[in-house]
């Protein structure tokens, strides 16, 4: 029993965490309309930036600069903050597949050079010697985990209640005025470059919020940490959640690394044991499968998005 | 260096291939298809076993042509293949992408495109298990052109060079002097407007999935030559196909066919500039150049 | 043809496994044992086939620790995240002791800080071969739960270093795999050769899944060197081996071990293998040592040829030695402290086989200590779960591989402190 708790509150730390990361994207892509294909590149710098920031000193590398905590997740925040500004300005002009093509382009130029660049990052080995923070007060334990956890709840929830509000505001019309029409939206006088390059960085900041705690979760990160599945786990999640939905983003990134790992273990466990070694593909079928036939069955994600909220007319 | 050009051009005739249909569908049906080069995969391994039957039933065909390590059995199991992987791209899309295009939206198409790609890549990982597969064990040696500055090309790529440029002409006759070919460009332009036309708008669609099926199954055979059959060549090859799609500008063929060029040129490039560690950053960072100077690609038009 | 091997392979597997499991010792107890490994990925399976055929062995002996034992396997698909939650969940709701695994050190390491280390869980590695373990254990942050099978990559590039020497080559090119391993790799070897007298004229890092590795290949060979060094895994080791050589670069080759596969061999031609060589850790010159490799090709019908299988059946071998000396219901850290008691020097020598395990379960039972002398050698750990062996030198034959030279445990280290 305390065996079964002690895996799902692990469980609703990593779904919580990514869900962070599903409500960033969402605020680019449901609200904005920005086809971001280099999520990725954004949570890395955010994990690689805490960790760097906040760990113990390391041979051959950047690091060891042991802040205090907060100021080493708000250090990776800003990691990300900045890399997406730059890459904002650089490639905002362009629209959907292109844009995707050319944000996924510096997730992998990130991947690579967390690989290659030891002297930065410790190459291929990865970042470590990272200290939990609070971890001599609550020991490593159970109990740990489920701190872990109320923290990084309070943060979703922060994180959810700020971006209800961003999206309930003017701003937040604004936004959608421009993923719905660019040209009426600059013809009122606003700034469509501008404000999408606010949502983007907003976005990533969140994004980079998310891979902090992710680092900060496994007290450790690699360039394996970085690969382009992130990317598409956290896409898949907004797509089958419903995008543009900030309760169906949470809802989905729970649902759908509930049904990725559900579906490892219920192979592990149900599958004839001649089967066990191919159950590594059979997984991935099976993922394959439950994304096609979502998209094809309710396309629009299962909480889609509710239009009424621009409309709330009256504000004290 | 010039070695590495040669490399390039030889390499960029299969990604040409593979990014020519990409970029039909594309253009027609409006989605980024990652399960495209999954194509390239399907096709490679139905070559496989077809080579291997055909050998089995007439030993006589398993005679190689002049210097090539290509057989006149692989020659047939092309032909078999390229009939069908385009039969089974048109299948995928009636069974999959007909059904969310119907009631979804851009993204999900793209969504349900990479769902392919997992089912299709691990599907051939079950079946053919996960190591690699040749064609032919024989190594084929490279001709020596010159020896200082030292240049070698070896006889199947040189083979496959002509024959992909030899394919990407026919395809170009057939889209500017048949009816099909308007037709096609049509339905690129405005599709409602093409079926006013009396266009079958379906029949397109069909037609471009076999083009694509065949084209990719062709350059999946031509891959395999070169290097090694194995089920996730389609993840590895997706990515240089799509930025060959992309440089060369969405829905041109010969934005395509100069995109696969100018990838692998520049992927055989690099090495002479950076450690070979980054050379998997290359073709995206040649893409946001093109993208910097021309925001559509080569030869793309803007398009709502 | 190779196709229809596959697949008849394959059925061959299923029903030997269904045979096994038709013909293990009826326990009325089963204990869980964890495994994580990439089972999804090409040199992954094997890995894990050959940890359950150890299980398997250890069942027809009448399982450890007076129970059968089942190992229950997850797939890490190489993700750092699904690695550690199916570790967890293993962990948790299945209540394992053991787990084995990972294989990729960005896939241990998280583990091993977030799961079994917290949890009291001892973890064993086949190939995780990053120093960052040793440095993680000399902090003594392990806690004395991590071990790992794979010899430290000191003992392959000195061996690789020798090779050099010993032939004459007066200058290098490296081809790695840009992992962890592979970097380290490249930065030892690169340091040994500089140290024998050899120059090294190129190292080019090779990436795991590129289309094409004719530019690595093309760079290597514009530097001409005489010979190559090669820290790969099959699939692209073959891939830029065969380019390699049909570019007409030299066939003196020396290969790291995660080269000696059948795989390897076969897709590139042993025609173009008689000047390679190769670098291993050994099994001890003793009567049993065959034991391991015969049951294997048995099972398989193939040498025990690929990356890491040696280790992934040592490591499940001694992590279920040590649950059987720890006794029934033991906790992690006693299954832990067990290790040393399986990997006595003085104990009594056993070998990797249900034979084996038969012998050790009644010396254990009288007290005693065993050695066991598993498939990659003498396993003996340090402090820091860390593993060293003796040496190999091999080449590739018709039917596998063939030792040229053995090089006892103190040959490897009055040789890698000659380097120095």
């Amino acid at each position: 029993m305390i065996g079964t708790i002690s895996y799902l509150v692990f469980f609703a730390t990593t779904a919580s965490i990514l869900a962070i990361a599903v409500l960033g994207l969402n605020l680019q892509w449901g609200n904005t309309g920005l086809f971001n294909g280099g999520v990725v590149a954004f949570f890395g710098a955010g994990a690689y930036g805490t960790l760097i920031l906040g760990g113990t000193p390391q041979d051959g590398h950047l690091g060891g600069y042991g802040l205090f905590y907060p100021l080493a997740l708000l250090g990776g925040m800003a990691a990300a903050g900045v890399m997406a500004w730059i890459v904002g300005l650089l490639t905002l002009r362009l629209r959907h597949d292109y844009l995707a093509i050319a944000t996924f382009g510096v997730a992998v130029a990130f991947e690579n050079l967390m690989r290659n660049a030891e002297w930065l990052a410790g190459g291929a080995k990865g970042v470590r010697g990272f200290e939990r923070p609070l971890r001599d007060a609550l020991g490593d334990g159970f109990l740990y985990n489920i701190a872990f956890f109320i923290t990084v709840l309070i943060i979703l929830i922060t994180v959810y209640l700020f971006l209800e509000r961003l999206v309930a505001s003017p701003f937040g019309r604004l936004l959608r005025a421009i993923r719905e029409d660019e040209e009426a939206a600059s013809s009122l006088g606003k700034s469509p470059s501008r404000i999408r390059l606010t949502a983007f960085i907003t976005g990533s900041v969140i994004l980079g919020l998310a891979g902090g705690l992710y680092g900060t979760f496994y007290a450790f990160v690699s360039p394996q940490d970085v690969l382009p599945t992130l990317t598409f786990q956290i896409w898949a999640m907004l797509i089958v959640g419903g995008a543009g939905n900030n309760r169906g983003a949470i809802f989905g990134a729970f649902l759908i690394w509930g049904a990725w790992t559900a579906s490892g273990w219920a192979l592990s466990r149900f599958a004839p044991v001649e089967a066990q070694l191919y159950t590594g593909s059979m997984q991935f079928v099976l993922i394959g499968v439950v994304i096609v036939g979502m998209l094809m069955w309710r396309p629009q994600g299962l909480l889609p998005e509710r239009l009424v909220v621009s409309q709330r007319g009256s504000k004290e | 260096m010039i070695q590495n050009l040669i490399d390039g051009v030889l390499t960029g005739s299969y990604l040409s291939l593979g990014a020519i249909g990409l970029t039909l569908v594309m253009h027609i049906l409006r989605f980024a298809n990652f399960s495209h080069a999954e194509l390239l995969s399907l096709g490679a391994y139905a070559a496989l076993v077809f080579d291997a039957l055909v050998t089995a039933l007439a030993p006589v065909l398993a005679t190689k042509l002049g210097p090539l390590s290509l057989t006149y059995a692989l020659l047939f199991a092309i032909l078999i293949s390229m009939v069908l992987t385009g039969l089974s791209a048109v299948l995928i899309d009636r069974l999959v992408f007909k059904r969310v295009r119907e009631k979804g939206w851009e993204l999900s198409m793209v969504f349900a495109s990479f769902g392919m790609a997992l089912i299709i890549r691990n599907v051939i990982g079950l079946i053919f298990g996960l190591s690699p597969e040749l064609y032919s064990k024989d190594i084929a040696f490279a001709m020596i052109l010159s020896r200082d500055p030292l240049i070698l090309v070896k006889p199947d790529q040189v083979f496959v060079l002509v024959a992909a440029l030899a394919l990407m002409f026919v395809l170009h006759l057939i889209l500017s002097r048949t009816t099909f070919g308007y037709a096609l460009r049509a339905v690129a332009e405005n599709p409602s407007l093409a079926q006013v036309n009396g266009v079958n708008l379906a029949r397109t669609v069909m037609a471009v999935w076999l083009i694509g099926g065949s084209l990719a199954a062709v350059a999946g055979v031509f891959y395999g030559l070169s290097h090694q059959v194995i089920p996730v060549m389609g993840r590895d090859l997706v990515l240089p196909i799509f930025a060959a799609t992309i440089v060369g500008g969405i829905g041109s063929v010969y934005g395509a066919v100069l995109g696969g060029f100018i990838v692998g040129i520049a992927g055989n490039l690099a090495l002479v500039v950076l450690p070979s560690g980054y050379t998997p950053s290359i073709p995206f960072m040649l893409i946001l150049i093109v993208l910097m100077i021309r925001p559509h690609g080569l030869f793309g038009e803007a398009r709502a | 043809m190779t196709l229809l091997r596959h697949l008849a392979g394959g059925m061959g597997v299923a029903v030997g496994l269904t045979l096994m499991a038709g013909s293990a010792l009826a326990q009325d107890c089963t204990t869980k044992i964890g495994t994580v490994l990439p089972t999804s990925v090409d040199w992954g399976r094997p890995i894990a086939e050959t940890a359950q055929f150890a299980v398997d062995q250890v069942n027809a002996a009448g399982g450890a620790g007076g129970c059968k034992i089942e190992m229950v396997l997850r797939d890490t698909q190489v993700d750092p995240k699904v690695g550690v939650d199916a570790a967890k969940a293993l962990v948790d709701l299945e209540g394992v002791k053991v787990l084995l695994g990972a294989v990729s050190s960005g896939v241990s390491m998280p583990i091993l800080t977030s799961v079994t280390v917290p949890g009291g869980v001892m973890q064993m590695s086949c190939c995780s071969s990053s120093t960052a373990f040793t440095n993680l254990a000399e902090e003594g942050k392990t806690e004395g739960l991590w071990f790992r099978t794979f010899a430290t990559t000191a003992v392959q590039s000195a061996m690789g270093a020798k090779i050099a020497q010993d032939k004459g080559y007066g200058s290098v090119a490296i081809l790695y795999k840009n992992d962890d391993w592979g970097q380290d790799m490249a930065r030892l070897i690169a340091a040994d050769f500089e140290a024998v007298g050899v120059a090294v004229t190129a190292s080019v890092a090779i990436n795991d899944g590129q289309p094409s590795y004719r530019a690595e290949v093309t760079e290597a060979l514009g530097t001409q060197p005489d010979a190559l060094y090669l820290a790969l895994y099959p699939a692209e080791g073959t891939a830029a081996v065969r380019e390699w050589i049909s570019l007409g670069g030299t066939q003196k080759m020396i290969l790291a071990n995660s080269l000696k596969s059948d795989e390897f061999r076969e897709n590139v031609g042993l025609q173009y293998l008689g000047e390679t060589v190769g670098t291993d850790t050994a099994s001890p010159r003793s009567e049993s040592a065959d034991a391991f490799r015969a049951a294997y090709v048995e099972r398989f019908e193939s040498e025990p040829n690929g990356p890491g299988l040696g280790n992934s059946y040592d490591a499940t071998m001694i992590a279920l030695l040590a649950m059987e000396a720890a006794g029934k219901d033991a906790s992690g850290a006693d299954i832990a402290a067990a290790v040393r008691k399986v990997t006595d020097p003085n104990g009594t020598a056993i070998t990797a086989d249900t034979a084996g395990f038969t012998t050790a379960k009644e010396v254990l039972a009288g007290g005693g200590t065993v050695m066991y002398q598993g498939a990659t050698g003498n396993v003996r750990f340090d402090a820091n779960g860390d593993v060293s062996a003796p040496a190999v030198i091999w080449s590739f034959t018709e039917s596998g591989t063939e030792e040229v030279e053995y090089l006892s445990l103190d040959e490897v280290d009055s040789f890698i402190a000659s380097l120095n």
